[in-house]
């Protein structure tokens, strides 16, 4: 019994553990291997709209609320509802769309590797070589 | 190559002028496909003509004040209809269309008006130039002021509650449109520097057929401003300024028994300064408008102070709690009149409010505010002899509303 119960809880926290992980993840075309909070800040407000080399950067969102978004959203320093809020003002000013949200992280990977410029984030676990990982947020 | 073997085939029994014709007969068949082809193509580069647009409907109560008696009113307080659509990659046009007050044309009900209408040049972060009919940026809440969804407000703060402009001076005291402006930022580590620079008609627009083309600014004056702020992280501050020639004084002249065109061109200021922070679940955020239309000989002088601090807390990702402070200020001094009487007035308006706003879905917001209105009205008669009028009086306005985008 005390063996089950003991497998059940590292069950529970090795499934915590790769919960806590969010891979913001590029198509492999994007001219950076890595990327800092501001600028990720930046991509997700709609402040800089291009890559370095020129290309249009495609920024995704997930739609599902849960801890990946969550994880995410902490991250950049804002709540979900304060960058829907400067996603609402960009599209209401004329000043850009808000981003197009996917219905699972299966889609956002897909999305990501078939989109040139796009950028998302997912769990760490769910990365494939699809696509360029640019930061992992979290603890391992 | 089909096409070159038919007419070689039917070589010799087809007249040559014959051979000419079908060539150019086909060929202009398939060069119509081919441009149809192309302009498909060219077609679904494009992205289409995005149509969205906002409104709010409102209940307000307002209790007695002055002459006027309780009034409870449901209206459509303000619908807003965009239409965007992206020309090119770095190429945006945007028109808006703004109804306020149950606009009806045939029952003679609030207004209908063209407030944007522009195509955008987006170059970088640091340079972009607005062209058309666009809401130039002063201050913060400036460009935002008639987008509802985007405000905690029902009743917004006095200098921009376009509803109100039958009574409250709007567009002295905040520009209401230019036509051109760059705008941009500079980013220097995490700060993020902003600039904003227009140009566009003094508010001397004429609605009068006699004095040439109506809509249009018939003087030779211009409106000039800008802004510079700072972004870092949560905070961003600014300060705002215009510079234009005002007419509406022209009317005094009658009055007065001077040529309107002494009255006429009066140079007219505005400064403005805006700070808003967010700190922790609580966001801040203020500003100041000071106007002032001044004129040596006759000595006219109008001075319009605007300030509003609000005290916001996010209870909950959908629920914002806020509490809110407005003051407008408006002193006037009136050149002699003929008979020697001088003249100033001196209005406040004190406003206390509080409310909140509550997200039902990303797009509907419901909205409750309380307002407490203290008017303070002082005409001084300076000359031949001293005499004071006040009028004060306080109302309060309790009102909900739904704010919708669609």
């Amino acid at each position: 019994m005390k063996i089950v119960i003991v497998t059940l809880l590292f069950l529970f926290s090795w499934a915590e553990a790769s919960f806590s992980q969010v891979a913001v993840i590029a198509h492999k075309s994007v001219p950076v291997d890595e990327i800092k909070k501001t600028e990720l800040l930046d991509f997700y407000s709609g402040d800089i709209k291009k890559w370095s080399d020129g290309s249009n950067v495609i920024v995704k969102d997930l739609k599902p609320k849960g801890d990946v978004k969550r994880i995410f959203y902490k991250f950049l320093g804002k709540t979900p509802s304060r960058m829907k809020s400067i996603w609402l003002k960009s599209m209401l000013s004329g000043e850009g769309d808000p981003p197009e949200a996917m219905k699972s992280e299966e889609e956002m990977l897909q999305k990501i590797a078939a989109t040139p410029g796009a950028i998302g984030f997912l769990s760490h676990t769910k990365v494939n070589n699809n696509v360029k990982t640019l930061i992992v947020i979290g603890k391992k | 190559m089909c096409f070159l073997y038919l007419v070689a085939g039917e070589d010799n029994q087809i007249p040559f002028f014959r051979i000419i014709k079908m060539t150019l007969k086909r060929t202009l068949i398939l060069c119509f496909l081919l441009l149809a082809i192309a302009s498909a193509g060219a077609q679904s580069e494009e992205k289409p003509l995005r149509i969205f647009g906002y409104f709010q409907n409102s209940l307000q109560q307002w209790t007695a004040f002055q002459e006027r008696p309780k009034q409870n009113s449901f209206s459509l307080q303000q619908l807003n209809l965009l239409f965007q659509k992206d020309l090119g990659p770095s190429w945006t046009a945007f028109v808006n269309f703004e109804f306020l007050n149950n606009f009806s044309s045939s029952r003679q009900w609030g207004s209908f008006n063209l407030e944007e209408a522009w195509v955008k040049y987006r170059a970088s972060m640091r340079f972009n130039l607005k062209l058309g009919l666009l809401v130039p940026i002063f201050n913060n809440l400036h460009e935002i002021k008639n987008r509802t969804p985007l405000l905690p407000y029902i009743i917004r703060p006095l200098a921009y509650e376009t509803s109100f402009s039958e009574f409250i001076p709007i567009e002295v005291l905040t520009p209401v449109s230019a036509f051109a402006q760059a705008y941009g930022f500079f980013p220097a580590g995490e700060a993020k520097f902003d600039y904003a620079v227009y140009v566009g008609n003094s508010p001397n627009i004429s609605n009068d057929p006699s004095r040439g083309q109506t809509g249009v600014d018939t003087t030779a004056t211009f409106l000039f401003g800008g802004r510079l702020g700072l972004r870092y992280g949560d905070l961003k501050l600014g300060l705002s300024a215009t510079y234009d020639k005002d007419n509406s004084a022209e009317d005094l002249a009658d009055a007065l028994n001077i040529a309107r065109t002494e009255l006429s061109a009066i140079p007219k200021m505005r400064f403005g300064g805006d700070l808003s922070y967010n700190f922790a679940n609580f966001s801040f955020e203020s500003e100041f408008i000071k106007v002032s239309l001044e004129k040596d000989a006759p000595k006219l002088e109008r001075n319009l102070d605007f300030y509003y601090a609000t005290l916001g807390y996010h209870f909950t990702e959908a629920l914002f709690l806020y509490g809110s402070y407005w003051l407008l200020d408006s002193h006037a001094a009136l050149p002699a009149l003929p008979n020697e009487i001088k003249e100033e007035e001196n209005d406040d308006i004190k406003v206390v409010t509080f409310g909140a706003s509550y997200n039902m879905l990303d797009r509907v917001r419901l909205k409750v505010q309380f307002a407490r209105i203290r008017l303070d009205e002082e005409e001084l008669q300076l000359q031949p002899e001293m005499m004071v009028r006040r009028t004060e009086d306080d109302f309060s306005v309790f009102a909900l509303a739904i704010s919708v985008t669609f």
